[in-house]
């Protein structure tokens, strides 16, 4: 059953507040009827409008186009809090997709006169974003990308598809990932396109396993005209671009999953104190006790590799190995510590009603989107050496 | 320049050839046919190039033929690194 929404928090985020806090006071607007959400997998609208007031879109974006100014530290720690305080799995990724799939490369990258028109309501979450960059044949073979983007006159005609496209279904503005040149790095070129250009076509909400309530669509170009002026960044910069933006779609949807497992263990810690089998808390068993240590040492793990992955990649230093062994960390974590959590509350656990099981199959999609964990240790290996 | 061939040489070294035979290494020598450097190790080297030189991104020409060898990289990197006063 749905419930008419309720303003907990009706004012603007302090510009002083530390950004983990940004997400707390609507703790309750946010966690209503997650079930049914998750059941019928349908967007939140109404929730959407307050991670809008949050202020959590705001953080990385300069002033001048109505952003926090923060760093990207600080937009870590606001997506943190976030997936502490939400229990909306598919939500948040909504809105850490919204930050990153667009808003940043065009501050990034941009010309002024496409941040003037586009920021402000990208980073008041009035415009809905996606990037497209996996195809139905190049899933994380991103530099050999089959879409095709030819120059004729002042614009470039796309023509082409893509496959998984997080926000797709709502998406108002797409950040495409096209080819403009041979096969290769130097080959890839990036444009900005509106939703309603003719010969853009999003197909219908693909059901899937988990973050059922952040939909995804195919979306697919047919001789898409798309003026010059609405390229992003030199035409063969497209990898650079997509490098730029990876480091932080890991930095940030992890950072989201971190909030998540904190949360997750606190909520396993306290089962653990308080549910009694044999005349005492479950916690005394070892068994029960030793696999929530392994959780807490999950847990951490995955902060001190966001923590130092982020300040490396604030620094301008070289992460290539840091971001692929982050990924495969934290989403491992997740996995891992969101059946742990099952076992641990047993056949509650098991029940749907109480959002572990959720968990779980919003754990997986982690260790797939962004590049699978095999791909990430492929890249691991690659740069040692093997 | 020979400075500066220097300098790209032993980031060459150290970030993908770390531990290997590198008397080959001259620089004409063909990083990218040769598999030295991939799709994926061009966007450290520009990443690196961009930091290290001062070089705007949008600065870089974004062409193979500036990337196939380490006096190649020198060579547009001293045409385009902002001149020291």
């Amino acid at each position: 059953m749905t419930t008419a929404p309720v303003q907990s928090a009706p004012h603007a985020p302090a510009p002083d507040l530390d950004p983990y806090e940004l997400a707390t006071p609507w703790a309750d607007e946010l966690n209503r009827d997650v079930d049914e959400f998750d059941a019928r997998a349908e967007f939140p609208w109404e929730k959407w409008k307050t991670i809008r007031r949050s202020g959590i879109l705001t953080v990385p974006f300069d002033t001048r186009y109505g952003g926090r100014g923060g760093t990207l530290t600080d937009t870590m720690r606001a997506l943190e809090g976030l997936g502490y305080t939400c229990r909306d799995a598919g939500l948040g990724f909504s809105a850490s997709t919204q930050i990153v799939s667009v808003g940043v490369p065009l501050q990034a990258f941009a010309r002024e006169e496409l941040k003037s028109r586009y920021l402000p309501r990208i980073v008041s979450g009035e415009l809905i974003t996606a990037h497209a960059i996996t195809e139905p044949d190049h899933g994380s073979d991103a530099m050999n990308i089959s879409t095709t983007a030819r120059r004729d006159g002042d614009a470039y005609v796309i023509d082409g598809g893509k496959m998984f496209i997080t926000n797709a279904p709502i998406a108002d503005l797409f950040l495409l990932y096209v080819r403009t040149g041979e096969p290769g790095p130097f080959g890839l070129s990036v444009f900005l396109v509106e939703r309603d250009t003719p010969g853009l076509v999003v197909g219908e909400p693909l059901a899937k396993m988990g973050l059922r309530t952040s939909p995804l669509s195919e979306v697919t170009f047919d001789r898409l005209r798309v003026p010059a002026t609405h390229r992003v960044g030199q035409e063969g910069a497209g990898f650079l671009i997509l490098d730029h933006v990876m480091k932080r779609e890991i930095l940030f949807s992890f950072s989201l999953t971190l909030g998540e497992m904190s949360h997750r263990l606190e909520r396993v810690i306290h089962q653990a104190r308080t549910r009694r089998q044999f005349d005492q808390p479950i916690g005394r068993f070892q068994a029960v006790s030793h696999r929530i240590a392994d959780m807490k040492i999950a847990v951490e793990t995955s902060r001190k590799w966001l923590t130092d992955t982020g300040a490396k990649v604030e620094a301008g230093q070289d992460t290539a190995i840091d971001i692929a062994a982050t990924k495969t960390v934290v989403s491992e974590a997740n996995k891992s510590t969101a059946l742990d959590a099952v076992q641990i509350f047993g056949g509650q656990g098991y029940l749907t009603g109480t959002g572990i099981e959720r968990d779980v199959r919003n754990a997986v999609g982690g260790t797939i989107y962004s590049g699978t964990s095999e791909i990430q240790r492929n890249r691991i290996a690659a740069l040692l050496g093997l | 320049m020979s400075t500066l061939v220097d300098e790209i040489r032993s980031y060459v070294v150290t970030e993908f050839l770390d531990g290997e035979d590198t008397s080959d290494l001259t620089p004409d020598f063909d990083l990218i046919a040769n598999g030295v450097v991939d799709s994926l190790g061009l966007v450290r080297v520009v990443s690196h190039l961009s930091r290290a030189y001062a070089i705007p991104v949008d600065d870089i020409p974004l062409k193979p033929e500036h990337f196939r060898s380490i006096a190649a990289i020198a060579g547009f990197v001293e045409s385009a690194r902002p001149a020291v006063v």
